[in-house]
């Protein structure tokens, strides 16, 4: 195992090599390349500091090298072992202990590793966030589907996920500012930014002003999941439906009412139909547990927003609660595109395990249909999400990318997208090396997981 | 055609199967309408939404403004249906009717760029002041032109729908409907040649390596992890932030960075063939390589790819709406990514840019992903949702 | 009253929108300790007469219009209840499932989680019907079941994962598994077919002495007479959902009344007629092997270094003359496959010589090696991945045909194509269809005319018959026979099936671990063999009874 390990660390050099050398050409390649000329063309300057900027530029980067030399004096600034270079940008002696350098980032003119270290844990913090809400729901939505296939839970919901990866991320990024973060209709969501301007000063806990504020809160909570609980579980069908249907009309019409324009009809037309809609679809289903997970859910947000109306004066928002109510439409936004492909992805597997021999032995032994379901196929089922696992990175460091833009919030996305725009040469460059790193390291960790997971595989 | 083809017509291929059973699906049969609906959008776009009227009668003589402004593009586009109804009514194979297509494209676009004569600057705004001349006028279902940005009639910018405008209007006045009939072009040939070019790449880099292995299958396997490891968006923004924004050029770059799919999908498919008895034998007949490969193996071994092409036509759209999305998208012709852009840069949410626009990548996507995954379901029916 | 009784069993099933008929009034009885044997060609309806008895087939798929089985369930506070098998619900179901009635499968490769250790798999069984055995005494039993089922290192083995263990120690462990809460009734489908002859000889006999020891019922599955004869008190034979015949084991052997039975008789291959065996058409080798070698290279490290090979062939002589047929037999793994695709060069041998008519045809290049081509052909084991499902019958004859230069026109090589189909028994139309239309006897065939068409003289046929029902394997045969005196061609048979070997081959040669340890003329290897891997093979081959039924005027 452990020589695995180590060639495959090996093998990841050549890679990330391959990696830079490929951006680095497109630059290169590309009209204007990387010159101080692209650089100082924007500015309406005479020539003489054009000239002079120019010369700046070209000492400070080096970016009258040709090209060839320009990447290895950059590959020799970011290799921890190397010859160690003097302020004026001379070469010096070998070193084994130089440290890695990544350089000065043109657009900011600070140091690309202090820039780097500031946006990459934000981008972190939202693929690791939305890595397990994609995981939960496409492991409940796809085993369900397979337990239930050709069944309308099954076709439904396969349809659903299509769409909903149909739908571009900006699009819904767009739509859910537009409609829930601005000034215009509801304005429940911050439009942008990861923290509210006071948040710096705010306590990191919420807090109330008076006992009885959260006791109404608290309250509230409890009696809608309690409610949405006894929905979901009452057996009467058409009852169902027809309370959950009623609810979704008086909240289409309470948000209507909401709204800063006066009341349109076409709006709430459509804002009922569509609440309608999806509560007739959840309250008719005859899937319990995703009924009681909806409904509770949205009884509980219901009281919880209920409760909090009444006594909201000294409600002091609190600094973790303020950055997760700014998380919440970028991780949705991030989160949703990734259902369909991971649940489809889990019902093939879990169905093609249920029909597989060593399932029939344990049905065969007597085991009830449930637990080879759970115990048996379910742990075999798990393994080709894990290898997806390493697949599925590179797609969330391109999808903060938009993400990152539409929410403005200062993320390694977000500086990749100005980077390139700006030319900016090394950060460009750094950038790619991280996050061909971290995939690579992504791909080892899946692996290394898998082989964990799989007692037939073994490195050798 | 020889007496073979003819005897072969009689009983179904695996091709007339496989498509058979994929559009037996209704889901497939919505999205091949959707599809089928934008290729005739998009091929009689001008006649659809044009700012010149398609009949016109003045002083009892009668002329087509519209017939008069057409391009050298639109006579490609219309030559391409026509073209592509005539050759599939005729009894070819697939490659040759490929070929044909690509030909007549390739020829009415050349006849069309050195008969017409070279446009100057469009008034459109003449048409509607002389519209009281008229005896007689047509107009197109949209009488705005794409870049018919209204200057007769004051600064107009945003305008919500209206009778006017059934879809309002965008930034520069210009009428919303109008322009999302023209972009359904960029879409639908960013879609296609981008996967295209994707595909050739990737079938080719992956059937070698897949059927040849040793060294090959080592340096290929560097390269494709290679192009994987960097974030497609990523790799996409930096060849067109600095190699331009010319819609050929996109076309290009997006399948330059989509091809690493299709390698994968291929090189799984041959290694599994190679080992197929029929492979085996085919070897053993002493036939040509050229013949294992392209005869015995690809046909065999591209249904995973070709599931995989429809999701790529769909990434392809998403890719450039994207693209346009965040300001590197094509500066003048119009684009649906482009128009969703539009939607956020303002204080004001215009909604209407964002639905309307939104909407159609949405249903277009939606198409493509629905017939991918019918024909998935066609290709492996044991994990189907209809039971077989 | 007898322990389990099928009473006019009726499955179906759903395919395609079709409802299929499997099992079509099916009735017959089990008593407790007796073994009784459901024999039947593919497609009988016999395996899903098995899973219909503990309901082990999908809701969704499978119905049950008519008929009952009545079991006597032995419940666990100790009184006995007649049940009804297809009437009883899920819950129930479950308490019999494993307890009662156990089954084990055919496929020991697959039947068991791969994720689970073997202690974990036989230990859920145990405390599923045990609830209140605690996990030490569940382990000791687990421990004690592999023992009897003789594992050797039961200790060790009981922490292993299953894919550490061969296919015959796994179907040991499932039986082990079956026999844990020791049923009533074991239901054994096709439990030996995977497994090479002396594992399943083993298998077997180990099989009988459990069933002795605890007066167990068996249902055994198989399409094998052979194994009929060794395992059954009582058979029935099934064909297309129906049982045509039923009784002891010794009348229906030797007086079968009906005629499948007869026919099903017929077919085996020591009750063929047996051919003449023309002599060679000349003393010359056609194909000459010397000191071949086949050594696949490992790599281990980090830098992936040569460390060692595994010597699939390691050193065959052999030789072939026109006219003759020579037998390669082996158990699975040593090497006869490999050696038979390196004689014809689709693996490169790592050493040695092959000689066609005295041309050596090694170390040549793709081009030079054409024309040799021609000359040898292989037809191969799997009817269902030997033809491109892409291409209709006709162009998977007339390419070779075109490479080759054989034939002036398209139009000619279409006629001589027609003829080879007729050749091999197939009309000239089916040219055009495609290869998912055939049967898979058919498809076998057409594999023959595909290596006939290009006019060989050396044919290896790998395990040609092996997939096939014994009918159809039967006229296979008889049809190889007759393109050998037709055509003078020399076929290497790969085989596995002795009897096959005795029917069919003029000489044997016996292979293991990648050599060869015995050679010779047939009927010397297989009735008198003096090495003693050989005694061992010929010895585990089950074989019928002296007083079987023979059709009239056979020789033996």
């Amino acid at each position: 195992m452990l020589s695995y390990i180590l060639r495959r660390l090996l093998l990841m050099i050549p890679t990330l090599l391959g990696i830079t050398i490929v951006v680095f050409a497109t630059m290169a390649l590309s009209p204007g390349g990387i010159t101080a000329q692209s650089l100082v063309d924007d500015f309406g300057m005479n020539p003489q500091e054009k000239a002079a900027l120019e010369a700046y530029y070209n000492k400070r980067y080096g970016l009258d090298k040709p090209a060839p030399v320009q990447y290895l004096r950059w590959l020799n600034n970011v290799s921890p072992i190397g010859f160690e270079v003097s302020e004026e940008g001379t070469l010096g002696r070998f070193s084994w202990r130089k440290g890695i350098d990544l350089g000065e980032s043109f657009l900011y003119g600070r140091p690309v590793s202090q820039i780097l270290a500031e946006r990459v844990p934000i981008t972190l913090l939202l693929n690791v966030l939305t890595i397990p809400i994609i995981y939960l729901i496409s492991i409940a939505v796809g085993v369900r589907a397979a337990t239930d296939r050709g069944g309308r839970f099954d076709i439904t919901s396969s349809i659903v996920m299509l769409a909903l990866w149909s739908i571009p991320t900006m699009l819904t990024g767009v739509l859910l500012i537009g409609f829930f973060a601005s000034e215009q209709y509801w304005h429940w969501f911050p439009p942008s930014g990861l923290s509210s301007l006071e948040a710096a000063r705010m306590p990191f806990l919420p807090h109330w002003e008076r006992f009885a504020d959260v006791a109404r809160l608290l309250g509230g909570m409890l009696a809608g999941f309690a409610a949405g609980a006894a929905l979901a579980q009452w057996r009467n069908r058409t009852g169902r439906i027809i309370v959950a249907v009623l609810v979704g009309l008086l909240c289409a019409t309470g948000m209507i009412d909401a709204l800063p324009h006066e009341f349109s009809w076409v709006a709430w037309f459509w804002t009922a139909l569509l609440l309608g809609g999806v509560f007739y679809a959840t309250a008719g289903s005859d899937y319990p547990a995703l009924r009681l997970v909806a409904f509770a859910f949205f009884g509980l947000c219901l009281g919880g927003a209920l409760g909090a109306q009444w006594g909201a004066s000294g409600f002091v928002r609190g600094f973790l609660l303020d950055r997760l109510w700014h998380l919440v439409l970028p991780v949705f936004c991030l989160a949703y595109g990734g259902f369909a492909f991971l649940a489809r992805l889990t019902r093939s597997a879990v169905l093609e395990n249920l029909q597989a021999d060593y399932a029939r032995t344990a049905r065969a032994k007597g085991v009830p249909e449930k637990e080879v379901l759970w115990a048996h196929v379910f742990r075999n089922s798990l393994l080709p999400l894990i290898t997806v696992f390493a697949a599925l990175l590179p797609g969330l460091l391109g999808g903060s990318v938009i993400v990152e833009t539409l929410f403005s919030i200062d993320g390694m996305g977000k500086l990749a997208v100005e980077a390139v725009k700006g030319r900016d040469r090394e950060m460009v460059l750094s950038i790619t090396l991280i996050s061909g790193f971290l995939t690579l390291v992504g791909y080892l960790l899946a692996d290394l997981l898998y082989a964990a997971a799989d007692p037939r595989v073994s490195y050798d | 055609m020889t007496s073979l083809q003819k005897a072969e017509n009689r009983h179904e291929g695996y091709a007339a199967r496989l498509l058979r059973k994929t559009f037996s699906r209704w889901s497939a049969r919505i999205g091949a309408a959707w599809i089928a609906l934008l290729a005739v959008v998009a091929v009689f776009a001008p006649f659809l939404a044009n700012s010149r009227p398609l009949w016109v009668s003045v002083g009892g003589h009668g002329y087509s403004p519209l017939l008069q402004g057409l391009t050298w593009a639109d006579i490609g586009w219309l030559a391409a249906f026509f073209g592509a109804l005539l050759l599939w009514s005729l009894p070819l194979r697939f490659g040759q009717r490929l070929l044909g297509l690509l030909a007549i494209i390739l020829i009415a676009s050349l006849i069309g760029k050195a008969a017409l004569k070279p446009r100057t600057i469009e008034i459109y705004e003449q048409y509607r002041e002389q519209a009281a001349q008229y005896d007689e006028v047509i107009y197109t279902l949209v009488p705005y032109s794409p870049r018919d940005y209204q200057r007769d009639r004051g600064d107009t910018g945003f305008q919500p729908p209206s009778r006017e405008h059934w879809f309002g209007t965008e930034e520069n006045g210009a009428d919303t409907l109008s322009r999302m009939i023209h972009a359904s072009r960029v879409a639908l040939s960013i879609g296609f040649v981008a996967t295209g070019i994707a595909l050739v790449i990737g079938v080719f880099i992956g059937g070698l390596m897949g059927y040849f292995s040793g060294l090959f299958d080592i340096i290929g396997m560097r390269v494709v992890e290679i192009f994987e490891a960097i974030p497609t968006l990523f790799l996409l923004l930096t060849f067109v932030a600095f190699f331009g924004r010319n819609l050929y050029i996109m076309m290009v770059i997006i399948g330059l960075t989509s091809w690493t799919g299709y390698t994968r999908y291929l090189r799984a498919e041959f290694l599994k063939l190679r080992d197929q008895d029929y492979v085996q034998a085919a070897r053993a007949a002493g036939l040509p390589l050229g013949s294992i490969l392209f005869r015995h193996m690809l046909p065999n071994g591209v249904a995973p790819v070709l599931v995989g092409a429809s999701f790529g036509v769909a990434s392809a759209i998403l890719a450039e709406a994207t693209l346009s999305f965040l300001g590197l998208g094509l500066v003048d012709a119009p684009s649906w990514g482009q128009m969703l852009f539009q939607a956020v840069r303002f204080s004001s949410f215009n909604w209407w840019m964002a639905v309307f626009p939104g909407g159609a990548i949405f249903f277009t996507v939606f198409a493509y992903n629905l017939i991918g995954d019918a024909l998935r379901d066609a290709i492996d029916p044991h994990l189907s949702t209809v039971e077989e | 009253m007898s322990m389990l009784e099928v009473d006019g069993l009726k499955t179906w099933l759903k395919s395609g929108g079709k409802q299929i008929k499997a099992v079509d009034d099916v009735s017959f009885t089990i008593q407790r300790g007796e073994t009784f044997c459901l024999v039947g060609e593919s497609g009988s309806g016999k395996s899903v007469t098995a899973l219909s008895i503990i309901r082990l087939l999908p809701e969704r798929i499978a119905s049950h219009p008519g008929g009952a089985i009545h079991f006597d369930f032995r419940r666990r506070d100790g009184e006995t209840e007649r049940v009804d098998m297809l009437r009883l619900d899920e819950a129930r179901l479950c308490q019999i499932r494993g307890l009662r009635i156990a089954m084990i499968f055919q496929e020991p490769m697959t039947s068991l989680n791969p994720v689970f250790t073997i202690a974990e798999q036989i230990i859920e069984a145990l405390r599923l019907h045990n609830p209140e055995m605690p996990y030490a005494a569940a382990r000791e039993r687990a421990l004690e079941a592999l023992r009897q089922v003789q594992i050797k290192d039961a200790e060790a083995k009981l922490d292993d994962y299953p894919h550490r263990l061969s296919g015959g120690q796994r179907q040991r462990v499932m039986i082990a598994m079956a026999m844990a809460c020791q049923p009533d009734l074991l239901i054994a489908d096709e439990p030996t077919t995977a497994l090479d002859v002396t594992v399943q000889a083993e298998i077997l006999r180990l099989m009988k002495t459990l069933q002795k020891d605890r007066r167990m019922g068996i249902l055994f599955i198989t399409h094998d007479f052979g194994v009929v004869a060794q395992m059954a008190d009582r058979v029935a034979v099934m064909r297309r959902g129906k049982i045509v015949e039923q009784g002891e084991l010794d009348t229906l052997l030797a007086s079968p009344r009906h005629d499948y039975t007869r026919a099903l008789l017929d077919a085996l291959p020591e009750n063929l007629p047996r051919p003449d065996h023309p002599p060679p058409a000349s003393e010359n080798p056609y194909i000459e092997v010397r000191d071949i070698k086949v050594w696949f290279p490992v790599y281990k490290g980090v830098f992936r270094r040569h460390v060692s090979d595994i010597k699939a062939v390691d050193g065959v002589n052999l030789q072939i003359r026109r006219g003759e047929i020579v037998a390669l037999v082996g158990e699975s793994g040593c090497g006869k496959t490999t050696l038979g695709r390196a004689i014809l060069q689709l693996i490169r041998p790592t050493a040695g010589d092959v000689r066609i008519a005295g041309d050596s045809i090694i170390g040549l290049n793709n081009r030079q090696l054409r024309p040799y081509r021609r000359r040898m052909q292989i037809i191969f084991q799997d009817p269902l991945s030997s033809l491109n499902p892409r291409l209709t019958i006709a162009t998977t004859l007339i390419e070779p045909m075109a490479v080759h230069g054989i034939g002036e026109s398209t139009e000619e090589r279409i006629e001589i194509a027609r003829q080879t189909l007729e050749t091999v028994q197939l009309k000239g139309d089916h040219l055009w269809r495609y290869p998912h239309e055939f049967s898979g006897g058919q498809r076998q065939r057409i594999g023959i005319a595909r290596a006939l068409v290009l006019d060989p003289g050396f044919i290896v046929c790998d395990e040609v018959t092996s997939a096939l029902d014994v009918s159809v394997q039967a006229e296979i045969l008889q049809m190889l026979l007759q393109l050998r005196r037709d055509r003078q061609l020399a076929l290497l048979f790969i085989t596995h099936d002795i009897g096959v070997v005795e029917y069919i081959s003029d000489r044997t040669l016996v292979m293991q671990q990648g050599r060869v340890v015995e050679q010779g003329d047939t009927a010397q290897v297989c009735g008198a063999p003096t090495q003693p891997y050989t005694q061992k093979l010929i010895a585990a081959v089950p074989r019928m009874p002296e007083n079987v039924y023979r059709r009239a005027g056979a020789c033996q």
